[in-house]
């Protein structure tokens, strides 16, 4: 039986409201075109993370985004999100981007190829409507511009 | 991830934080990795989330959902 986290969140995060769950407006679906090992892969997260010289988030409801070049060190991580969930994942990064992973999985071909950039936003943002219509449309914009077949998205 | 269909999603039975493992361990970052990615051919319409059966623990506690749920509702 899977940890029930929304009565926890409604709890943390009490006098303010508890989260509304929104479904996208439009579809989502899409075809997958190719298979994984002719793939060129990218990864989202919503741990607003970024490199160390890249500008902060803000805390709370920030809708910017952050390219993280897929040849990063992961030494240059850092994790603006808020929750408190941030001392384990803030060790070793990679527990919630798995950038070193994906580029085993290339070099050993089991996906085609990596993206030239990984994308980090801030999760838990309650600005539903732009994240669906602001947020999301430029991140596919940049995913489309490095042309990317799949995009892996670890939740935060 | 149930009452909001994404278009593929998978299960991983971690702790929310943790979604490849512990800290340092590449071989789980690795292999989950890879259980998700081989999970794409067999989608064929939202809201199906196969589970990957990862266990986080190796004798099948549950124990750290109580310490989550602590850390979650600490103060700061």
């Amino acid at each position: 039986m899977a940890l029930e986290y929304l009565p926890i969140m409604a709890q943390s995060s009490a006098p303010k409201p508890p989260r509304v769950l929104v479904s996208p407006s439009k579809p989502s679906w899409c075809a997958v075109e190719k298979p994984v090992n002719q793939s060129r892969v990218a990864l989202l997260t919503s741990a607003a993370l970024r490199l160390n010289r890249q500008e902060p988030f803000a805390p709370g409801e920030d809708l910017t985004y952050r390219l993280i070049p897929s040849d990063s060190k992961t030494s240059d991580i850092v994790i603006d999100h808020h929750s408190r969930i941030g001392p384990v994942p803030r060790q070793n990064p990679e527990i919630v981007f798995p950038m070193a992973a994906l580029a085993s999985l290339a070099a050993k071909r089991i996906v085609g190829s990596l993206s030239p950039i990984h994308v980090s936003f801030m999760g838990g943002v309650r600005r539903h409507h732009e994240v669906e219509n602001e947020l999301a449309p430029a991140i596919a914009r940049e995913l489309k511009q490095a042309t990317v077949d799949l995009a892996l998205l670890v939740p935060y | 991830m149930v009452k909001v269909p994404a278009p593929r999603a998978v299960f991983v039975d971690y702790p929310v934080g943790r979604t490849f493992g512990h800290p340092g361990d590449h071989r789980k970052q690795e292999e989950i990795l890879t259980l998700a990615l081989a999970e794409l051919a067999n989608f064929t319409e939202p809201g199906q989330i196969p589970d990957l059966h990862c266990q986080w623990d190796a004798g099948g506690s549950r124990s750290w959902e109580e310490e989550l749920r602590t850390l979650l509702l600490s103060d700061r």
